[in-house]
């Protein structure tokens, strides 16, 4: 077990070397300069290559990676173009707004999507699994900014049932919309692979078994079924949340929520560069810190994950 | 009812599958077949058909050129209708000057009330045709105008092309580079598998939409750099599908026995083991498809994809929000976002249908 969690655990690491590369290289790739980019356009030639200086981009390209990569090591993203802060402090500040948006929804989803894909399996080929597999399709096909725009008109504009946007400090009822909005397209993706993990599963062999044997039908159902269905249902939740992680940058936007999203958002806006790569870099090594863990559940909770 | 022998084979045919069937056919025909017979399936593949037709004959079937601004007709409701003189532009381009009614004409010039109710003239010269029913129209918007009184209708239907051309552009991208680097990782394995696969975990632990907005805004704004970003990400899926086909196929004895001739590499590859795996990159590349054209919309919705004027269906609702907040006209935005939403739905129910149609084990 202890050699299988520090092979996984280099091979993170790995992975974090290239999400990190990855990010060196949108920053540096850029067209422009980004020392000018930050002065602006009417800087002098001496301060220019003052902040050049400071940010080390006289120098070659792998003494810059090298730069980056201890400096992110270290958490250190540099500072904001536009704001001056540190890029680091600002995202673990917008950080809890995004992280509760996005965990509730997730909650919410996961719950009512396998609710809904275990009632589809159960009933399958009825009116009930049929109308819940096309508002599971429905769910999937609607763009998350389209939908969270309707849900603001519907119920935040003509119904005037939630409040139209801002934050939840101004109370629980701010987090209805956003969440919803947010929930729906995880909900439908769980919805679909309970059901087809389900269906699978209730034509093995010990599901008939049991069947036989007389045990009531919700036995059937969770001890027997579920649980054998369980490891897609729990990997698609987990993958889940990145993409939750991601569309909560248009639902803040659109929902006016103060977190990594609508951060991003301002900073794509005013081509915020240290910014712009913060936030990508933090949702991805958000992403592969989660999965490290899920795998390693995955070992405790499967025995057949090979440990070897 | 009489049914003659060779219909009775078919109904056979149809209700047992494919056992009975004297001819062989390739499992396409079979699949085509089954696909035939979903009806949502159906349903979905009409309305990609339509579509596109839509798209290829925007020029023909809008009411409107998309970029005509008419700037009094700002904003106005659902079936709008307004008077207008008609006047000729340089080229064959035509300017429409919007009236409250004619006031008199004479032998040279044109007495009107313009929107704003003043009285205004113009010179007969500068107008089409001779007399006033060439130069006097009656304009309707079905679906209302925006903010600088294009009509909505019209560019909804000019904004499907951008919606279909980036979707399937980048999606292509996407299979090309997928199945190229998942046939190679799966074939090769060893090393060769070690850097795809850590390569495919890297662009893997990047939420897609966040990478793709990161891409576009190095790569700026513009039709082909959102091309690039979509497809440099959808790549993934595609691979990690084929790199797994080519894993279980590489045991099969055919390809056991394509080594045992000495076959090289590239055509086994492509001779041999690809055609057997197209069933799931299809299904994947169609899901892929409507991923592709959610995230151009996103793009456009951010300002980073297709720029202005060209009518793009996620620009469309950016625009479209702020009028829902000002709540004087909801259309602007619901309807690029239902326009989406159908495209996506329609993609998602032809792929649904070939998961069932293409998968062998699936004989319903």
């Amino acid at each position: 077990m202890a050699a299988y969690i520090i092979r996984n655990l280099l091979y993170t690491i790995l992975i974090l070397l290239g999400v990190v590369t990855v990010t060196f290289c949108l920053l540096y790739v850029v067209p422009g300069d980004p020392a000018r980019i930050m002065l602006g356009q009417r800087a002098d030639v001496a301060s220019v290559e003052a902040v050049r200086e400071e940010l080390g981009l006289n120098k070659p390209l792998y003494v810059q990676y090298a730069r980056f990569i201890v400096k992110a090591a270290q958490g250190d993203l540099g500072r904001s173009y536009s704001t001056n802060r540190d890029v680091v402090q600002t995202i673990w500040e917008k950080f809890p707004a995004t992280a509760l948006l996005a965990v509730s929804a997730l909650i919410i989803s996961a719950i009512l999507g396998v609710m809904i894909g275990i009632i589809s399996a159960v009933k399958a080929y009825t009116v009930w699994d049929n109308s819940s597999m096309l508002f599971a399709l429905f769910g999937i096909s609607f763009p998350t900014f389209a939908f969270g725009l309707i849900m603001a008109l519907v119920f935040g504009f003509w119904l005037k049932w939630f409040p139209l946007s801002g934050y939840i400090s101004e109370g629980p009822s701010y987090l209805i919309l956003p969440m919803i909005t947010l929930a729906l397209r995880p909900l439908a993706i769980i919805a679909r692979i309970t059901r087809s993990s389900m269906l699978d599963a209730m034509q093995q062999d010990y599901v008939r078994t049991a069947k036989a044997k007389g045990l009531s039908s919700r036995s059937v159902i969770f001890k027997h079924t579920l649980r054998n269905a369980l490891n897609p249902i729990v990997t698609t939740i987990s993958t889940s949340l990145a993409a939750t992680l991601g569309g909560a940058y248009f639902i803040e936007y659109i929902f006016n929520w103060p977190g990594i999203g609508l951060l991003a958002f301002d900073s794509i806006l005013k081509l915020d560069f240290p910014m712009i790569q913060g936030t990508v870099l933090f949702s991805a090594v958000v992403f592969v810190v989660i999965n490290f863990f899920v795998d390693i559940l995955y070992a405790v909770l499967d025995p057949k994950v090979k440990l070897s | 009812m009489e049914t003659t022998a060779k219909e009775a084979q078919e109904t056979v045919i149809r209700d047992e599958g494919m056992i009975l069937d004297p001819t062989p056919k390739s499992l396409w025909h079979y699949s085509w077949k089954r696909l035939k017979r979903n009806k949502l399936a159906m349903i979905g593949l009409v309305i990609i058909a339509l579509l596109f037709l839509i798209a290829s004959t925007a020029e023909l079937i809008a009411p409107f050129n998309p970029n005509q601004q008419i700037l009094e007709y700002s904003v106005k409701p659902i079936g709008f209708k307004g008077d207008v003189i008609v006047k000729k532009l340089e080229g064959n381009e035509l300017s429409y000057i919007p009236i409250k009614g004619i006031l008199r004409e004479d032998n040279t010039k044109v007495y009107y009330t313009d929107y704003s109710g003043s009285e205004a003239s113009i010179d007969k010269s500068e107008l089409v045709g001779s007399s006033q029913k060439d130069w006097t129209k009656e304009l309707h918007f079905y679906l209302g105008t925006d903010r600088f009184g294009r009509d909505v209708l019209s560019r909804l239907i000019f904004g499907s092309r951008v919606s279909l051309a980036v979707g399937v552009i980048s999606e292509s991208i996407a299979i090309f580079l997928g199945v190229m680097l998942g046939a190679i990782a799966g074939y090769f394995r060893g090393k060769t598998d070690g850097v795809i696969m850590w390569v495919i975990n890297v662009v893997w632990a990047f939420p897609s939409i966040l990478f793709i907005i990161a891409l576009s805004v190095v790569l700026g704004k513009g039709f082909w750099q959102a091309f690039v970003a979509i497809g440099l990400t959808g790549w993934v899926d595609i691979a990690r599908i084929v790199r797994g086909q080519f894993f279980s196929l590489r045991e099969t004895e055919y390809i056991e026995a394509t080594k045992a001739i000495g076959f090289k590499a590239p055509r086994v590859i492509m001779r041999h083991m690809l055609p057997n795996c197209m069933g799931p990159v299809i299904v994947t590349g169609t899901v892929g498809l409507a991923t592709a054209i959610l995230f151009e919309a996103s793009l456009s919705f951010l300002g980073l994809g297709v720029q202005p004027p060209t009518a793009s269906w996620g620009q469309m609702i950016f625009d479209g929000y702020k009028y829902i907040i000002a709540g004087n006209n909801w259309g602007l935005a619901v309807f690029p976002s239902i326009a989406i939403m159908l495209t996506i739905f329609a993609v998602n129910l032809v792929g649904d249908g070939l998961r069932d149609a293409l998968d062998p084990k699936l004989k319903r």
